[in-house]
C-alpha cells in the first residue's frame, strides 16, 4: 500500500498553485542520496496529517460550496473547478473529528486523486511540503494494530525530536 | 498505447455496427419484397457487399468468430445471388438469424455478455447451401441470344438473365456511346434513369463505336416497360428489342453456355451483342456493376465523419463556458451603461455583444444538430425484432412505422433500444392474439403494431401501439393483489385506468407462462426506470379487445436545457423547463391534506404537492407563502413548492461525481455563471419517488 504512490510522487518539481512555497530547510541538502518521499502536510482539528504530494492535484482557497441535500454527512457539497463538478468532503467529518467553529481564512480545499475521481477535501490549513526518508517513516504494519486503514504510517522528520505527522492513504481515505 | 487500442476497437465496432444496421434494413426490404413477389436483386447484392466488407474488417482486426460467421453468411448470400438457393421465407429466416448472430458477436466484443449461438445459424446456412436447387429447364432458349455473349457473362449476370427469361420479360439491346472522360458519371446517370423501368443485365464494350476518346457499350436490358417509354428514358441511343422465339423453339435443348454458336437459326436475326474480341485495356475502361456501386458507397462515406459523442459533450461544455463569459460581459456592459461619459464605447461594445450572442446561439444550435439522429435507424432494428418474435410466436404481425425521420439526441437513441425492444416483445407476445382468436373475434388475422414518432415542443413522443387483446383490468388487479403490490382495500378504490398503471410496479408480470422472448424476468418497471433515466416518462392506454398503446415522452436532447431557477430558503435549484407546465402563486389556504398528503385543486383536478424543504430535509422553516411549480411528465403531475422563482436560464447539466451517484433526486449540477453552482432536479425521479410512495395517489393522478 505504501508503494502505491511512490514512483509518481518523486517527480513533482514544478508543482503549481501551492499556497506556501516549501520552506528553505527542506531543499535537498542532507541525505539527498537516500530515496525520499514528498508529502503535503496540513492541519485538521489541531493534528498534523499528510498526503503523498503526487496525489494532491491542486490547492484551492475556500470558495462558496453548494450543499447537496441527501448526501452523506461528510459531504460539504459541490464546486465547479473549471467547469467540472467536484464533490467536496470535510476531512473533520470524515475522520469523526469535531466540526470547525467558524471557517477560517486559512482553510483550503485539496483536490485529491482517489483513482476514480478527483475529490475536494477541506482541511483547516496547509502547512508545508515535507520530504521523508524511509528511516523517518514508521510504517503502519510495523506499528501494528489500532490504526485506521487509511493511515499508512507515522512520519517523524528529524528523528524523535520532530513533530509527528499522520500519513494518509488517499484511496483508502476517500473510498 | 491501450488508449490507442481502445480507439481502434471502438472505431471497428462503430463501423461494424453501421454495416449490421444497414444489413438488417436491406433484409427487411427484401423480406417485404419477397412477400409481394418483387424482391429487388440489388438488395441481395447490397447485403452481400456489406457482409463481405464486414468479413474483411473483422479478419483484419482478428475477430475470428465474427469473420467466420460473416463468411458463412456471405457464402449463403452468394448462392442466393446466383439463384442456387431460392429467396424464400425460410432462407430469409436464416439470413435474419445470421445478422442477429453478427449483432450478438459485436455485443460480445463490446463486453456485453451475450450467449452467441453460432451452431444453429451454421446448421441453417449449410442446410440451405447443401440443398441448392438443381437447374431447371433452360428458359434462355426462348430468346435469340448470341451464344458468344452468353459465354462472357459472369455467373451472377447469367442468373439474372435466366430469372428474367423465366418470367419471359422482354429483352432489349441498347448501344450507348460514352465519352471516356465522363463515362463513370454518365453510366451511373443512365443506370439511375433506367433503374425504375428496366434491369441492366450486362454491358460490354462494342468494337465498332469505340474510338480514342469515346467508347460504345452494348447494354442488355430486361424490361416490361413499353418500348416507346424505354426509348424516352434511354435518350438518343437506339433500343432494339430482342425477338422471342415462338412455340417449339422453347423445347429445344439449350445451347451449352460458352460453346460455339450452334443453336441459332443462321442469318435470321442479327446476332445480339456480337462480341468482338476486346483488348484488355478496353475492358478495364468499363467499370463493373459492383465497382460502380462501391464507388458510390465510398463517396457517400467520404462526406461523413464519425465522431465520438464525448467530443460533442466537450464542445457543449465549452459553449456552456462561453455562455458564462457572455453573461459576465453583459454585467460589465450594465456597469458601463451607467457612465454617461463612456456612452460611445458602451454602445459599441453592446453591438459586439449582441453579435457574439447571435453567433454563440448558432454555434449551440449547430452542435446540438450534430447530436441528432433520426429514429428511423432504431425503428429498423425494432422491425427486425417484430418479424423474429412474430415468427417464433407463430403470429401474423404487420409493422407500420410513422415518423421515422423524427430526430432525437444520439445518446437517447442508444438507451432507447432496450426499452423499446421490451415493449415490442410485449406487444407481439402478449398483445396480439393468435390467428384463430383474431378470426373468432372478427379481426384481421394479421395483427398490426404501429410505431409512431413525432415532435411535440421540446419532446419527442414515441408510441408503440398494437391492435391486440388489450389489458384486462381484472387480471391485472388479481395479479397485483396476489403479489401484494396493493392491498384489497386500496384496490377497490382504483378505476380501470388506474389499475392498468399497476403493471409498471416492480415485481409485476402478467405473463402466465414465462416465454423466452417476452418474459425474461424483466418487467415494465425496468422499462419505466430506463425511460426515466433519460428524463422521459411512459404512459399506458389500453382498451380491452381493441388494443394497447404505450406512449414514451422523451426530451429531444440531454445536452442543453432551458431551466427554471428557483429558491428554497438559502438553497437554489434548477428544474428543466421541459417538465414545467406552469408556476402558480401558492394560496396557503388552498392546501388540503388527504391521507397525510398535501393536495391543491388546479382547474378542478387534484394536484399532489411536495415541499422541497421537507422532501430534502433542508431544515428551514416552511414559509406560508410561496410558489407551486407544476411539473408534468406524460400523464403524471406534481406540484413542487418553493419560496421564490428566480427566472429562466439555459443550462448545461453536468453530472455529479461518482461519489454522489447514489444521491437520489438530482440530474446533475450546472454553473449559473455568477460563480454559483446549482443542483438540477431530476424531475422524473422526484415524480416517481413522491407519487409512487403510495400507489393510490400515483394512480389517481393518472
Amino acid at each position: 500500500m505504501t508503494e502505491r504512490s511512490s514512483p509518481q510522487s518523486l517527480a513533482v518539481p514544478g508543482k503549481a498553485a501551492l499556497a506556501a512555497p516549501p520552506p528553505a530547510s527542506l531543499q535537498p541538502a542532507r541525505g539527498a542520496s537516500e530515496a525520499t518521499r514528498e508529502y503535503l502536510v496540513f492541519e485538521v482539528a489541531g493534528d498534523r496529517m499528510a498526503l503523498p504530494l503526487g496525489a494532491v492535484k491542486e490547492i484551492l482557497k475556500l470558495s462558496p460550496i453548494t450543499a447537496v441535500p441527501r448526501a452523506a454527512h461528510d459531504v460539504l457539497g459541490i464546486l465547479s473547478v473549471r467547469g467540472r463538478i467536484t464533490t467536496v468532503l470535510c476531512l473533520r467529518a470524515r475522520l469523526a473529528l469535531p466540526p470547525p467553529e467558524v471557517s477560517t481564512r486559512s482553510a483550503r480545499i485539496l483536490l485529491v486523486d482517489r483513482g476514480t475521481e478527483i475529490i475536494g477535501v477541506r482541511v483547516d490549513a496547509v502547512s508545508e511540503v515535507l520530504r521523508l526518508r524511509p528511516s523517518e517513516i514508521e510504517a503502519a504494519d510495523v506499528i501494528g494494530a489500532g490504526l485506521a486503514e487509511h493511515v499508512t504510517g507515522i512520519g517523524r522528520p528529524g528523528g524523535q525530536q520532530g513533530q509527528v505527522v499522520v500519513l494518509l492513504d488517499p484511496v483508502a481515505l476517500l473510498r | 498505447m491501450s488508449d490507442e487500442a481502445d480507439r481502434v476497437r471502438d472505431e471497428f465496432l462503430a463501423e461494424s455496427q453501421e454495416i449490421v444496421e444497414s444489413l438488417s434494413r436491406d433484409l427487411l426490404l427484401l423480406d417485404h419484397g419477397q412477400k409481394h413477389g418483387r424482391a429487388d436483386p440489388d438488395l441481395v447484392n447490397s447485403v452481400f457487399r456489406g457482409v463481405h466488407t464486414l468479413k474483411g474488417i473483422a479478419g483484419m482486426f482478428g475477430y475470428r468468430e465474427l469473420s467466420e460467421t460473416a463468411h458463412v453468411l456471405e457464402d449463403l448470400l452468394d448462392h442466393l445471388r446466383l439463384g442456387r438457393v431460392a429467396l424464400a421465407q425460410s432462407s430469409l429466416d436464416v439470413l435474419f438469424e445470421g445478422v442477429e448472430v453478427l449483432q450478438r458477436l459485436l455485443g460480445a466484443i463490446r463486453g456485453e455478455s451475450h450467449e452467441v449461438d453460432l451452431a444453429s445459424f451454421r446448421r441453417g446456412a449449410s442446410g440451405l447451401v447443401g440443398q441448392s436447387a438443381a437447374p431447371a429447364a433452360d428458359p434462355l432458349a426462348a430468346y435469340d441470344l448470341d451464344p458468344s455473349m452468353l459465354g462472357v457473362l459472369t455467373e451472377y449476370e447469367e442468373h439474372r438473365l435466366r430469372t428474367n427469361a423465366e418470367q419471359r420479360v422482354p429483352l432489349y439491346r441498347v448501344r450507348v456511346r460514352f465519352a471516356l472522360s465522363s463515362i463513370d458519371t454518365d453510366l451511373d446517370a443512365l443506370k439511375a434513369r433506367l433503374k425504375p423501368a428496366a434491369e441492366i443485365l450486362t454491358y460490354l464494350p462494342s468494337v465498332e463505336g469505340s474510338g480514342d476518346d469515346a467508347i460504345e457499350l452494348e447494354v442488355l436490358l430486361a424490361s416490361s416497360t413499353p418500348l416507346a417509354e424505354l426509348r424516352v428514358l434511354v435518350g438518343d441511343s437506339p433500343v432494339e428489342p430482342i425477338p422471342m422465339r415462338e412455340g417449339p423453339s422453347r423445347t429445344m435443348p439449350p445451347p451449352p453456355l460458352g460453346a460455339s454458336p450452334t443453336g441459332t437459326i443462321a442469318g435470321s436475326i442479327a446476332p445480339v451483342l456480337s462480341r468482338a474480341p476486346v483488348s484488355d485495356e478496353g475492358r478495364e475502361l468499363v467499370p463493373s456493376r459492383d465497382a460502380g456501386a462501391e464507388a458510390i458507397a465510398v463517396r457517400a462515406v467520404a462526406k461523413t465523419v464519425r465522431v465520438d459523442i464525448a467530443k460533442l459533450d466537450h464542445l457543449m461544455n465549452v459553449i456552456g463556458e462561453l455562455g458564462i463569459v457572455r453573461s459576465a460581459v453583459g454585467r460589465v456592459l450594465d456597469r458601463l451603461g451607467a457612465r454617461a461619459d463612456l456612452r460611445p464605447i458602451s454602445s459599441e461594445l453592446h453591438r459586439i455583444h449582441r453579435s457574439f450572442e447571435r453567433h454563440l446561439e448558432a454555434l449551440q444550435d449547430g452542435v446540438l444538430d450534430v447530436r441528432m439522429v433520426p429514429l428511423g435507424q432504431t425503428f429498423d432494428r425494432l422491425a427486425r425484432a417484430v418479424r423474429q418474435v412474430a415468427r417464433e410466436h407463430d403470429k401474423e404481425v404487420r409493422l407500420v412505422v410513422n415518423g421515422g425521420d423524427t430526430e432525437i439526441d444520439k445518446l437517447i437513441v442508444e438507451e432507447l433500444i432496450d426499452p423499446m425492444l421490451h415493449l415490442i416483445r410485449n406487444a407481439v407476445g402478449h398483445g396480439i392474439e393468435s390467428r384463430e382468436q383474431r378470426a373468432r373475434m372478427g379481426k384481421d388475422p394479421t395483427g398490426i403494431i404501429a410505431l409512431n414518432a413525432y415532435q411535440k415542443g421540446n419532446h419527442v413522443v414515441i408510441e408503440v401501439e398494437d391492435d391486440g387483446a388489450g389489458i384486462d383490468p381484472q387480471r391485472v388487479l388479481a395479479r397485483a393483489v396476489e403479489r401484494h403490490l396493493v392491498d384489497l382495500g386500496a384496490a377497490r378504490e382504483l378505476d380501470d385506468q388506474a389499475i392498468k398503471q399497476l403493471v409498471f410496479l416492480p415485481g409485476f408480470s402478467t405473463a402466465d407462462q414465462v416465454t423466452d422472448l417476452s418474459g425474461r424476468g424483466v418487467g415494465l418497471d425496468v422499462v419505466r426506470t430506463n425511460i426515466g433515466r433519460l428524463g422521459g416518462v411512459i404512459d399506458l392506454h389500453s382498451t380491452t379487445g381493441i388494443g394497447t398503446k404505450f406512449t414514451l415522452t422523451l426530451p429531444i436532447t440531454l445536452a442543453i436545457l432551458s431551466a427554471l431557477v428557483m429558491r428554497v430558503g438559502s438553497h437554489t435549484f434548477a428544474i428543466p423547463l421541459t417538465v414545467v407546465q406552469e408556476a402558480l402563486f401558492l394560496e396557503p389556504r388552498s392546501i388540503r391534506v388527504v391521507d397525510g398528503r398535501e393536495l391543491i385543486t388546479l382547474r378542478g383536478q387534484s394536484l399532489p404537492v411536495v415541499r422541497l424543504t421537507e422532501l430534502f430535509r433542508l431544515g428551514e422553516p416552511t414559509r406560508q407563502r410561496g410558489y407551486v411549480v407544476v411539473t408534468s411528465l406524460g400523464q403524471r403531475r406534481l406540484g413542487i413548492v418553493v419560496d421564490a422563482l428566480e427566472g429562466q436560464q439555459d443550462i448545461v447539466t453536468k453530472p455529479l461525481g461518482p461519489s454522489l451517484q447514489n444521491v437520489r433526486g438530482f440530474a446533475g449540477a450546472t454553473d449559473l455563471g455568477d460563480q454559483r453552482v446549482v443542483l438540477v432536479l431530476d424531475a422524473p425521479a422526484l415524480l416517481d419517488e413522491v407519487l409512487s410512495s403510495d400507489p393510490r395517489v400515483s394512480a389517481g393522478a393518472a
